[in-house]
């Protein structure tokens, strides 16, 4: 019957229904779509777009706090940044602050990861409390280990002092070696957490007859973990390790609160130079330049993210 | 060794690593609240004492009788809502265009939004400090507000995206067929079923602008606007040992955002993974 209905409307009357997909793309659907844009682009283009951008030209004037008109000097505050040894330390010590961080995160985030996918009691209440450093404010993770670090009263000199490991209390931020590994530690624990949980939801996805299969073949925990696991989490784990790298490259507040780049420049990375010279100084334009410098590299690192991430939507 | 050995082994090892772990996590944890409610003379001493039997509030009520700490919150409060409310807003409509609509050039906006996403304070807070001051926006509230929808409104359309990638289009289209507008399937339909996103959503642009710290440092002097970022941060540079009334506050700043982590549980880890890994 619906034949032959069908057939008679092919033949007599035009089609009732436009089909779903025309009817879809109709530019009305453009029209709308860009309508529905329109708020969220016109405010990060005025919020986001254009002090980008003005970011640039700033940094090719002289320009102070306080005062409103800013002098044309060419490429001075970069000529100024570059014979400065401040800079140079500032360079080294993100770098050495970011890669030992992001490589600690991530080592530590699987691990956890790992473990956590087992069959473990109460999986879901230990999942929250493992989150729970990355859910706090970071001002608070960093207030409290600041004050854990206190060289007179604090509770680490006190542990460390009682199991032995030290002898005499230490001033963990006041000390030139010991500064840069105690503000490493702070990032440690308040990033690891975002690894784990987001590897954990990668490891869940992971099908369970992938395992069995191992299983069967005879493979190791290792070689299980290696031929298996690996594989199947890397996407993930590359878009959460560019992601904390981007984050922890220009971490501000765990170093500022914590030494505010001391003793002596130890622990100076480029968000605390910035700070220190665009505030701190008054000269907005040099200030800028600093982070001006350091676009490309953060550039490639947000393309590439977009570019994975984009792609792994198109899959999907 | 055999498989079942090495996996015993591997679970043994496995779970005191993770009881390592979780003590690492607790500890500062509950050192913040210890000190928050222990007397001073327990806490300023080279042999802090690990437990108190004489809990006291005298730190609590310090903190708000020698700071505006109540004015803090309220700013903090304020200009987290006005500013999760205007994003979830502006993120869920441009995220329901970029999922449901097809139209030249969606592909690349939506790239952009993830691209905003990441662009770092680090690089905006100059920039953004200029324009604010030459707007006479420092110090305020609203101008504060503003700054932080950098990131709340990339967050959200992004994370949004992905939820409503995930609901089925046929339901719209059904209603669609059926006679409804355009306007109508999203209301009546995609909205509920979406309502666990934009939940996540609204929790994590909450989470973001609560916890936030350098535009706050930075774009706000005067102590009684001051959020309790800046606000907390004041008093670590006071010259007498005030770590009693900080870690008060700090227990109290991290209490609004601990209550959402735990009560929406199911709705924070579904966003952080449609945000972070599908996204």
């Amino acid at each position: 019957m619906s034949r032959t209905l069908s057939a008679r409307m092919e033949t007599t009357a035009p089609p009732q229904r436009i089909p779903l997909e025309k009817r879809l793309g109709l530019p009305r659907d453009a029209l709308l779509g860009y309508a529905m844009l329109v708020p969220g682009l016109a405010l990060i283009l005025i919020l986001v777009g254009y002090p980008f951008t003005n970011s640039i030209w700033l940094s090719f004037h002289r320009k102070l706090i306080g005062v409103p008109d800013a002098s044309f000097i060419g490429l001075q505050n970069y000529l100024d940044l570059f014979t400065d040894e401040a800079y140079w330390t500032a360079v080294r010590n993100v770098f050495v602050f970011t890669g030992v961080s992001v490589a600690i995160k991530l080592v530590l985030g699987t691990l956890v990861s790992v473990i956590l996918n087992e069959r473990l009691p109460m999986r879901g209440l230990l999942r929250s409390f493992v989150l729970l450093p990355w859910a706090m404010p970071t001002l608070v993770t960093v207030l409290t280990w600041r004050w854990m670090y206190n060289d007179l009263f604090g509770v680490f000199n006190y542990l460390m002092l009682q199991a032995g490991l030290i002898n005499t209390p230490l001033a963990w931020l006041g000390t030139r070696d010991l500064a840069m590994p105690a503000v490493i530690i702070v990032n440690i624990w308040r990033g690891f957490p975002f690894f784990a949980i987001s590897l954990l939801a990668g490891l869940q996805s992971v099908p369970s007859e992938l395992y069995d299969a191992g299983k069967v073949d005879g493979a190791g925990v290792l070689n299980r973990f290696r031929h298996i696991t690996l594989p199947s989490i890397l996407p993930v784990m590359a878009v959460v390790t560019l992601l904390s790298t981007i984050w922890t490259f220009n971490d501000f507040a765990i170093i500022w609160l914590l030494t505010q780049g001391g003793p002596s420049g130890a622990t100076e990375v480029l968000s605390t130079l910035t700070y220190r010279i665009a505030i701190g100084g008054t000269e907005l334009g040099k200030g800028v330049a600093v982070s001006v410098t350091l676009m490309p590299l953060l550039l490639l690192l947000i393309i590439l993210l977009t570019r994975m991430t984009t792609a792994r939507e198109e899959r999907l | 060794m055999s498989y079942r050995q090495q996996r015993q082994l591997w679970h043994i090892g496995g779970y005191l690593f993770l009881a390592v772990v979780l003590i690492i996590i607790a500890f500062p944890i509950y050192w913040i609240i210890l000190t928050a409610i222990k007397p001073a003379s327990l806490t300023y001493t080279p042999k802090p004492a690990l437990w108190t039997n004489e809990p006291t509030l005298e730190s609590i009520t310090k903190l708000f009788s020698n700071n505006p700490f109540h004015l803090w919150m309220f700013n903090s409060l304020w200009v987290t809502i006005v500013n999760c409310t205007i994003a979830v807003a502006v993120g869920t409509m441009a995220s329901y265009s970029l999922s449901r609509l097809r139209y030249p050039g969606r592909q690349f906006l939506s790239g952009l939004f993830f691209f905003v996403y990441l662009v770092p304070a680090s690089l905006l807070f100059i920039p953004l400090y200029v324009i604010l001051s030459n707007y006479r926006l420092l110090d305020n509230l609203w101008g504060l507000a503003w700054t932080y929808l950098t990131f709340t409104i990339p967050f959200c359309t992004w994370i949004l995206k992905a939820y409503f990638a995930g609901i089925p289009i046929d339901l719209e289209e059904a209603a669609m067929v059926d006679g409804a507008t355009r306007f109508q399937a999203l209301l009546r339909i995609l909205l509920p079923l979406a309502a666990p996103g934009i939940a996540a959503a609204a929790i994590f642009a909450f989470t973001l602008s609560w916890n936030e710290f350098l535009y706050a440092f930075i774009f706000l002097q005067d102590e009684r606007k001051f959020t309790l970022s800046p606000g907390l941060t004041t008093l670590v540079y006071g010259d007498v040992f005030l770590w009693g009334q900080i870690m008060a506050g700090a227990v109290l700043m991290s209490i609004p955002v601990l209550f959402l982590y735990f009560f929406a549980q199911r709705f924070v880890v579904t966003g952080l993974t449609a945000g972070a890994v599908k996204g």
